[in-house]
């Protein structure tokens, strides 16, 4: 079963004359508990496409049906609801609040549910010592290593259980030690709670441990590899 | 409620976070606009208020007792002045025979009988001394001289306004009479009765009312002015507390003492013009202080705008992981509301627990009255609540003009 379709994206940018047409018409469909990858150059689009499908944009053209929800037509606070209760994300670079520590961060998005205070910190806890980072929960991101604070992405990203997590290139700006570390993480976590993951890379590395990559070539899909081929 | 929650958590965490020096020094910008709003009509109220306590202190005391408006004089004086000895209340009074006089001086020495002679018409009060300096302190009020003595007759005590040397610094208004000092004889005309007395003190106030007075014992007045009724003009009070008085005037208009005279609180007698007074210097001071208000809401503008605007990619993530924009709204209108609450707080402390009681102990000192700082707490409290409400104001705008952008371009820092 699918729990991400999407039919015909169109995604253009500007205005007038100056219209960029980033995404050119794609159809994807990922089905539930899949580890999938979106790779391709700089400018291929993989980023707005997980953008369209992960509620943060919303195309030119096109149905998307992500958990058996049209997610197009929803209102900013629809959107907003939908990611909370339905999606997960991890960043490029970490995007956690500086102000919290590493616990409150990953709190949030409990908090937001509607989990008490008390709950909220022992789920939180436990995501984290699944990321490997028990003696860190107090540890404000500045003083962390850009390792550690992807782990707390992913930590943030899990804590809710959501069906699906996006990772928009979630290497990026680690090390390939601490890059292949993030990669081991989510492919282990994938393992142990079933949920799908959409990830954009564009290191073939990083991909491996994926079900399907697809390959994005000027806003359009060019080829799909399973992992069994 | 989650929004509130998160709202807080984020709110709190910033203020926590945020530099010490850049918090301390907006809140004392708060502190200030505080203080502005507050002293600013405070010491134009306090002008006011100080001259109306120095005429309560030195004048007219808590309830004062007068002729009904179809009489002359206080009816059955004597009666009255018993019936005050029921009210446990009063702590001391002062029963006031007025009228109206010729002073004259340098009599004596005049050599040219056709040219002008130096008097002044004056208003006389007849007093008793003790009963007086008790309840206006009258002896502390001397600048030469002594005070009346219950057991001597003959002498006056003459307020500065009648006496050219002191009066002169305002120019041509009073009548005076000219080199009048303490041991000096001089002459009261009243009608066809003429006594000489011998000048004991020379008194000033801020009060004009003592200035422009002159006091001689109530016997001699009876005799000067052949008031032989002994129904006195004026009645002045004191109570134990000041806020007794409408307690003591209602009990004494109930008992049917009214019948005699017109009873009054202070603030009852206090002239139309002068709480009109009151109220405009209030509003121009407020007016005044609503100008740091509209500066310190700008302060706080800039303030949340800049800091909001720097975290606008945290903002569009926290959007982009669920948390809904009330929620950063609120984050940013909390640290808006601790600088205001901070601010005010210490505003108000200092206000309370040092400015009123040293402008209290060390009034400014103005021609008029001695200046205090005003500052009722009710009015306090709202002009609070204004700056409370325009400050959250102040920081919920820019929040809300950044938490609103796309929530993409926010996370990828577009335009």
């Amino acid at each position: 079963m699918n729990i991400i379709e999407a039919k015909n994206i169109h995604r253009e940018f500007g205005k007038d004359d100056l219209i960029t047409h980033v995404l050119k018409g794609i159809d994807i469909s990922i089905a539930e508990g899949e580890f999938v990858a979106i790779m391709g150059k700089s400018g291929a689009g993989k980023s707005t496409l997980m953008y369209q499908l992960s509620a943060l944009d919303v195309p030119t053209e096109g149905e998307i049906i992500v958990d058996g929800q049209s997610i197009v037509p929803f209102n900013e606070k629809e959107r907003t609801a939908f990611r909370l209760n339905t999606l997960g994300y991890v960043f490029q670079d970490y995007a956690l609040v500086p102000d919290l520590s590493a616990r409150e961060n990953v709190m949030m998005p409990l908090l937001m549910k509607g989990m008490s205070w008390e709950a909220a910190k022992i789920k939180s806890d436990s995501s984290l010592d699944e990321v490997g980072l028990k003696d860190k929960y107090y540890n404000l991101p500045g003083e962390l290593s850009g390792g550690e604070q992807q782990r707390v992405a992913v930590a943030r990203a899990l804590a809710g259980q959501p069906k699906i997590i996006f990772a928009d290139e979630p290497t990026a700006n680690l090390d390939s030690v601490s890059g292949q570390q993030i990669i081991d993480l989510l492919t282990c976590l994938h393992k142990q709670n079933g949920q799908t993951i959409v990830m954009v890379t564009h290191e073939e590395e990083y991909a491996k441990p994926c079900d399907r990559i697809f390959y994005m070539e000027d806003g359009l899909i060019t080829d799909i590899k399973n992992r069994t081929q | 409620m989650q929004s509130l929650r998160i709202g807080l958590l984020l709110g709190f965490r910033q203020i926590q976070r945020a530099s010490f020096w850049t918090t301390s020094l907006i809140i004392f910008v708060m502190m200030l606009t505080f203080l502005n709003l507050i002293a600013v009509s405070g010491v134009l109220v306090g002008l006011i208020e100080g001259a109306e306590r120095a005429v309560r202190e030195s004048a007219l005391g808590d309830v004062i007792v007068t002729a009904k408006d179809e009489e002359d004089r206080i009816l059955e004086t004597e009666t009255f002045v018993r019936e005050l000895g029921a009210y446990p209340e009063i702590k001391t009074y002062s029963i006031r025979y007025k009228g109206n006089g010729l002073l004259e001086a340098n009599y004596k020495e005049r050599r040219d009988l056709s040219g002008e002679r130096d008097s002044a018409a004056v208003i006389v009060n007849g007093v008793d001394p003790v009963r007086e300096d008790s309840m206006t302190n009258l002896s502390e009020l001397l600048v030469e001289g002594e005070y009346l003595n219950p057991n001597e007759e003959g002498y006056i005590l003459i307020g500065i306004y009648y006496i050219k040397e002191y009066a002169e610094q305002f120019g041509d208004i009073f009548d005076t009479v000219s080199n009048v000092h303490p041991g000096d004889t001089v002459r009261l005309t009243v009608g066809d009765i003429s006594k000489e007395f011998i000048v004991k003190g020379i008194i000033e106030s801020k009060v004009d009312e003592v200035n422009l007075a002159t006091y001689i014992p109530e016997r001699e007045f009876r005799r000067v002015f052949n008031r032989l009724d002994r129904n006195a003009d004026q009645i002045v009070i004191r109570t134990n507390e000041p806020s007794q008085n409408l307690v003591v005037a209602e009990a004494m208009r109930d008992s049917g003492l009214d019948g005699f005279a017109k009873i009054q609180t202070f603030e009852e007698s206090l002239p139309k013009f002068l709480i009109d007074i009151k109220y405009t210097f209030n509003l121009l001071g407020t007016l005044i202080g609503s100008i740091g208000i509209v500066v310190a809401s700008i302060t706080i503008f800039i303030i949340i705008f800049i800091n909001a605007l720097s975290r606008r990619r945290h903002i569009g993530i926290l959007k982009g992981i669920g948390i809904e924009r009330k929620a950063i709204e609120i984050a940013y209108v909390i640290q808006a509301a601790f600088y205001a609450l901070s601010g005010s707080l210490l505003g108000a402390l200092l206000t309370y627990g040092f400015l009123v009681p040293y402008f209290e102990k060390n009034p400014i000192q103005f021609p008029f009255s001695d200046g205090i700082l005003s500052a009722d707490p009710e009015s306090t409290f709202y002009k609070f609540v204004v700056l409370f409400i325009i400050t959250l104001i102040a920081g919920f705008i820019p929040a809300w003009l950044i938490a609103k952008q796309n929530t993409l371009n926010s996370i990828l820092g577009r335009k």
